[in-house]
């Protein structure tokens, strides 16, 4: 794959998420963090998607990634994790999916309706289980890095 | 829909207080976070924490609204569909993304109706991605309509109420899920409203 198209694709990611930080109104320290957590994990779902072509696995990883990157950086800017999450999950959460569902059982096509249903929870899900298993690395790991910044 | 319980260890007694679900604002949430941190460290004392967080209550904590318009149509033009959609579907849905967030924000203003806002914001992008594309102007109506509802819609809040779930917060985990399905569902009903009524007007 190009590396224009990965470096495109990871600047939109950090635009998506440093707009959705102003409209959720993240305090602003925590605003350059969060877009350029959002944007490396857009590029890890882009580059996962990519090689392993399921829906599962890019979410998972990108997770693991915000997850990761995410506390890191609220340890450095000292502020609660739950807010750096929010904006950069933005473009990697199911909203289009969920809408589509809802807009074909509007029309009446069941099936495609429910087969979106099922996929926005599969998306989900795997979001949510990213978040959980690094959220237990993170826990770890907390401890060393906290030793590390401190000497830095 | 949601509520805060607040319970004394040492007292038979819980208050709850219901919590007007409006827009978010994590600035405040990580204000009274830093105060509380503070309470808690020993820093400052019963009293200044009541002032501080009284303060908080009241500080408009906000970005400007040309800040806030700009952020909502960097939200609009969705990294997933780069490279998928054209770029001028793309800088389009930059533009009806601002008209879609700003309609429901304004709506929001006026009513206290639930989902309304979602539905009048999915209308408004609908009936002006049908009609740039009705004039020709551009290629996709429903690569518009997906990039500029990202701000939107509720999917950072069905994954946090699953996140939630796996927490074992079931209760609060439910209410937020079922609240995106009803979200959804509404942002779906305005824009198939939006995108028949183009429909209609045209084939007049």
């Amino acid at each position: 794959m190009d590396i224009i198209v990965i470096l495109t694709e990871i600047v939109f990611g950090f635009l998506s998420s440093v707009g959705f930080g102003v409209i959720t109104n993240v305090p602003r320290r925590t605003l350059m963090a969060s877009g350029i957590t959002g944007g490396l994990a857009w590029g890890v779902y882009v580059i996962v998607d990519q090689v392993s072509g399921n829906l599962i696995l890019p979410n998972l990883l990108a997770a693991v990634t915000i997850g990761v990157l995410a506390n890191i950086a609220a340890i450095a800017v000292r502020a609660p994790v739950n807010v750096m999450y929010v904006p950069c999950l933005v473009s990697l959460v199911p909203g289009a999916i969920i809408y589509m569902s809802m807009k074909d059982f509007t029309l009446g096509h069941d099936a495609t309706a429910q087969q979106g249903l099922i996929k926005t929870l599969t998306v989900a899900f795997a979001l949510a289980i990213g978040f959980v298993l690094a959220e237990a690395l993170m826990n770890q790991l907390r401890p060393w890095i906290k030793r590390l910044m401190r000497r830095a | 829909m949601t509520a805060v319980f607040v319970d004394a260890q040492t007292e038979a007694h819980t208050h709850l207080i219901k919590v007007r679900t409006g827009d978010f604002n994590l600035q405040k949430v990580d204000e009274i976070n830093s105060v509380s941190r503070a309470f808690v460290g020993g820093e400052i004392d019963f009293d200044q924490l009541q002032q501080r967080i009284e303060a908080i209550d009241r500080k408009v904590i906000d970005f400007t609204w040309p800040q806030k318009i700009f952020g909502a149509g960097l939200v609009s033009v969705a990294p997933m569909l780069l490279f998928k959609a054209t770029w001028a579907d793309l800088a389009w849905a930059f533009f009806v993304g601002i008209a879609g967030y700003l309609a429901s924000q304004w709506v929001g203003r006026q009513t206290t109706t639930p989902y309304i806002t979602s539905a009048v914001g999915g209308f408004t992008i609908a009936l002006l991605a049908a009609a740039l594309v009705q004039w020709g102007w551009a290629t996709s109506s429903d690569n518009i309509i997906i990039s500029a509802l990202m701000p939107l819609v509720p999917g950072v809040a069905l994954t946090n109420s699953l996140r939630e779930l796996i927490g074992k917060h079931t209760i609060s985990g439910m209410v937020r899920a079922v609240d995106a399905v009803l979200v959804a569902g509404a942002i779906g009903g305005g824009v198939v409203l939006g995108a028949v009524l183009v429909r209609i007007l045209a084939g007049v």
